[in-house]
Parts: structure tokens; sequence; C-alpha cells
């Protein structure tokens, strides 16, 4: 009796068996399903064209193909855009970093003047914008249309990442600051030697957050660069991948290629694929060692959002 | 000294209140430029605008009133865009805002750590995959010959072309967002449900209560906060609908059904050249947003003493 009740007990602690089995299925489905698209694609890309023309390959790659690849390589504006990319990431991920983190500075400082002014002055434009006509407008009318300046101007800057570095600065004793000065410090000493290293942690989440949105953002870029050669590349992915305006076994390809390409044929959907590849596998090797940044990133918005 | 006293007194600007104030600079240009002065040129919203005319010449503005309001008001455009972005955002909350709930109940049943960190970090995945390529896969696997239809060839279900086909569009873009939203989603919920007290699920099972009791008792009540400040939150979002995956998935076949607010502003105002049309249809939308952000607000601030202000 006394057995058979402790074994009941047991039973409760670890869930049942059958739930157990259920609950590891789920989840195992769920992680399948986020993972396969992209393994298929990666398959896709890797068969040999002809098996890879009939869209037949599920598990494991059919036959061992990198012609799709060696293709890609040799399209230089692919590459010129994932320089273009890189070059806006690193440019407004600095900018974002300076605006914010001086302006959460100021805000910081308990002696502000018109500190009721200065909220209000960045309360109102998170709730009310003009939208995408006025600021498409005011680009043009600043003179920044198809320059690089406006993408990184206009995404160099983000209100609710100041309030996030300002609730960061005031967790910083006010004596630190008190005692820099009285060693004769100013301001911009103390914002650069004392509270930009304190904020190191937030600053690296900002920092990442904003990589993985210029990475993968694309409507601003449409609405201000018209000139493929200072497109990012999500504007390079989107001529190619949903618009169809580029065929690339036609863009790629030598007068000898043509011929011989008509006998091996590799689809434009199986190039399409080694772009996707290409284009996605840098962020998607990378995330995983950065996802704690984003985790606490998530976290810290979270309190007030 | 009364020059001392002077700079002394409330209001007055020291070289130390400068010193602070020069730290404004870089950002206030930056909001000034890209947020301030483009609200300002909401006007055009109510001016004959065209080409090359100076917006803030107001003297000499060709003033249309609310002729562009009315106009779109009172076109087709208007039921359709309205109903559609409503459809989308309503499909949205209620499947979009509950997986991630969902999911993190399941994991947080799963004991196995390794397993749970591994599942945990493949659903983040899609959150990293851009947008530009998640609207090619869809537009690659719903093809004729794509992976959809060979899956469903499985059940026997006849092949077709679902983009185009605008009575499927809410579906491809509600799994499509779920898909790539649930498992970064639930980070929030993740970090929720590791403060829980472990002894609370102790002391529940040795008062005898089951896995599902467990949940119902303890793991709901403790999320019930922050599920309802989001869920407060994304109601007041509801005229904000994925414009950036809408645009890309936009097909003139599917407009029926995909044409929405922001999608319409873009081909009116981008595409079309129709500024002060574009530029009106946004200034309504906004206005709604604000209205529904204020009154969601005030919603959680009543229920859980909670908003934004």
């Amino acid at each position: 009796m006394k057995n058979i009740n402790s074994s009941k007990k047991n039973r409760i602690r670890e869930g049942s068996k059958t739930a157990n089995v259920i609950i590891y299925s789920i989840a195992f489905l769920l992680a399948l399903i986020c993972l396969y698209p992209m393994y298929y694609v990666l398959i896709l890309s890797l068969s040999q064209p002809r098996a890879a023309a009939t869209m037949q390959v599920y598990w494991v790659p059919k036959g061992f193909y990198l012609g799709g690849y060696e293709k890609i390589f040799g399209d230089k504006l692919l590459w010129s855009s994932y320089l273009n990319t890189i070059m806006y990431a690193a440019a407004e991920m600095l900018l974002m970093l300076l605006t914010c983190s001086t302006f959460a500075y100021a805000l910081s400082v308990k002696t502000l003047k018109h500190r009721k002014l200065v909220n209000a002055f960045i309360l109102i434009p998170m709730y009310f914008s003009g939208g995408t006509i006025p600021l498409f407008m005011m680009v043009m009318k600043y003179g920044l249309y198809n320059t690089p300046f406006s993408l990184i101007l206009v995404g160099g800057y983000s209100i609710w990442y100041i309030i996030l570095i300002k609730s960061y600065f005031s967790t910083i004793p006010e004596t630190l600051r008190e005692a820099a000065k009285i060693d004769g410090a100013s301001h911009y000493q103390i914002w650069l030697d004392v509270y930009l290293p304190v904020a190191k942690p937030i600053l690296a989440v900002i920092a990442l957050y904003t990589i993985v949105n210029v990475w993968n953002s694309w409507f601003n870029a449409a609405l201000f660069l018209a000139d493929q050669k200072i497109q990012p590349l999500q504007l390079y992915l989107r001529r190619v991948l949903v618009q169809d305006a580029v065929d690339l076994t036609v863009e790629l390809a030598t007068a000898e290629e043509m011929r011989a390409a008509q006998e091996n044929a590799i689809s434009n959907s199986q190039l399409k694929y080694t772009v996707i590849i290409v284009s996605s596998l840098p962020m998607l090797v990378a995330y995983p060692f950065f996802q704690k940044y984003f985790v606490k990133g998530v976290m810290l918005g979270s309190l007030k959002e | 000294m009364p020059g001392r006293d002077l700079t002394k007194r409330r209001g007055r600007f020291t070289k130390e209140d400068w010193s602070v104030y020069s730290f404004l600079i870089p950002g206030a240009i930056l909001i000034i430029l890209f947020s301030y002065i483009p609200m300002f040129g909401l006007v055009m919203a109510f001016q004959n605008y065209r080409a090359g005319d100076n917006i803030f010449d107001l003297a000499n503005a060709k003033w249309a009133g609310l002729k562009y309001f009315k106009q779109y008001l009172g076109s087709i455009y208007f039921t359709r865009t309205f109903t559609n972005t409503l459809r989308l955002s309503v499909l949205n909350l209620i499947f979009g805002f509950t997986m991630p709930i969902v999911f993190a109940l399941l994991l947080n049943e799963v004991r196995n750590l390794r397993f749970k960190k591994s599942v945990q970090t493949i659903s983040y995945l899609p959150h990293f995959i851009s947008t530009v390529v998640v609207a090619g896969m869809v537009i690659s696997f719903t093809d004729m010959n794509g992976l959809i239809n060979n899956f469903l060839s499985l059940f026997g279900v006849q092949a077709q072309e679902w983009l185009v086909k605008a009575k499927y569009f809410p579906t491809i873009y509600t799994i499509t967002n779920v898909w790539k939203g649930f498992g970064f989603g639930s980070i929030l919920y993740f970090s929720s449900l590791s403060s829980i007290d472990p002894q609370m699920y102790e002391a529940a099972r040795i008062d005898g209560a089951n896995r599902w009791q467990q949940i119902r008792y303890i793991t709901l009540p403790s999320l019930a906060f922050i599920i309802a400040v989001q869920l407060v939150m994304k109601t007041g979002q509801i005229l904000q609908s994925n414009r950036d995956l809408i645009l890309l998935l936009y097909r003139s076949s599917n407009a029926t059904m995909s044409d929405t607010i922001s999608t319409y502003i873009y081909r009116q105002g981008i595409e079309g050249g129709k500024y002060s049309l574009a530029t009106a249809v946004g200034l309504f939308s906004s206005a709604i947003s604000l209205v529904l952000t204020f009154i969601t607000n005030t919603i959680s601030n009543k229920i859980s003493g909670y908003g934004l202000w």
C-alpha cells in the first residue's frame, strides 16, 4: 500500500510518460518547422541541377554540385551590395551609439534645466510621426535622396534606445560623477571615461540590435536609394527573389555557357536558393553566439514597453 | 556679489548647463530633421501638392482643405484597405500573440535542459532570416511545383498557385508571421517563467496537483500580468500591420485581400506620385492609432497600474 502510494507520487512529480512523449514530440516538431525551410533551401542549392529542377529533394542533397555557388560568387553586384550593407550597418551602429549615449547622458544629469521640456521633446515622436511620405519629401528636400547619408542619418537615432541607456545610466551612483568632477573632469570626460565603460553591456545590446535591424530592413533603402551601386544587400535580394526582375541564369552566363547551359541547365530557382544561403549564412552562423545579448535586450525592453 | 547671485538663479543657463546641453545636440538634430520636420510636412495632406512646390510656403500654397480625406474615405479603397488591415492584424493578434505563450508553456514542461536550450535556440532562427528572404521562400514554396504543393500532394490536395489566389493571402501571411516571430517572441515569457519560485511547484505536487493543475494555478497566473500588458499594447498597434512583409507578398492578383493602408500609401505616394492623397491617408491612420494607443493605455493603467505614461 505504501509502495503504491510513493510510486504514484513519483509519477506526478515526473509527469506521466504519455504526456512527456507528447510534449517532447511537439517541441521537436516545432524546432523542425523552424529549421527545415532553411535546410531545404540548403540541400537544393547543393544538389545536381537535374535533380534540383524536379524539386524532388527532401532530406539529403541529390548528388553534389557547387556550380551554383561558383556562379553566384562571380556576381559583382551581390558582393558590392554585401559590402554596402556592412558599411551601412557599421555607420548606423556608430551613429546610433553616439546620438543615444550623449542624449541619455544629458538626461542623467540631475541638474538638467527644463527637464520636462526635454522629456516631452523625445516622447512626442514616440507616439506620433509624419509618416512615410513626409519623411520621403524631407529627405528629398535636404538633398539626401540617393546618397548613403539618407539611410544612415534616418537610421542613426532611436528614442527607444535613448530611454534604455538613460535608465541604465541612472543605476550608476551619482557619487562617481561628483568624484570625477572634484578631480577636475569635464562632462565630456565623465561621459567617455566613466559612463560609457560602465554601460558597455547595454551598448553591446543596442549595437547588435542595430546591426541586425540594418541587415534585415529594406523599406527605407527602397525609398531613398535609386542607384544600385549604393543599395544594400536586401534590395538586391528583393530584385532577385521577389520581383523576379533578374534571371540569374542569363545575368551570370557568358555566351558559351549559355550553349552549355542547354544541356546541364541550372534552374533559376536553384540559383535563387544559392543566393539565399550566401546572403543568410553569416547571420545564421553568428546568432547562436549572440543570443544572450538579444535575450537581455528583450528583457530590458519589457521593463517599459 | 549680485552678479553671482543672478547666475545661480533657477532658469539661468550657467556654463555648466550649456555643457550638459551640448550633449543633446547630436540626437536633437536628427530628431528634429527626421521626426519633427516631417510632422510639419503633414500640411501636405491639406494642399494640392505638385512636385517641386514648397510645402512650407503657406502663403502661396494651393489649399485643398479636406478634399483628399474625402476622396479616400469615399473611394472603394477605404473599405478595402481598412478591412484588410484589420483582418490581417486581428489574425496576427490571435495567432501571433498566443503562439509564443503556448510555446513558452510547452517548453517549460520540458525537463531535459539541453533539449530545451536547443529547441529554444532553433526557434529564434527564423527571426534572423531577413524579411526579403522569407518572402522569397514563401513565393518559391507556394509555387506550382514548390514545396507546399509537393507536400500536400501526399494528401491528395490539388496543386495550385497559392499566393496569387487572394483568398489564401490572410492564411499565408499569418503563417509566415507566426513562423518568423513565435520563437523570438517567447523570450519575454521564458524570462518570466524562470523567475517562478520552484518551491511553489514543489508545494503543489505535495498537495497532489497534476501537471495541468500546476500550469493552471501556478504558471499561468504568474504570466497573467505580462500577458495583459502585452495584449493591451498589441491592440493599440492594430492599424500598424507588417508593411514590409505585405509589400513583398503583394500581387495585383491578391490585392483584394492584401491591399492594406500601408501598401496603399506606398503605391499612391511613392509609385504613383500622389503625395497629398498618400499623406492624407497616412495622417488618417496615425490619428486613429494615436487614439487607440491612448485608450488601450488607459485601460492598461486601470487594470494593472502599468502603462506607457
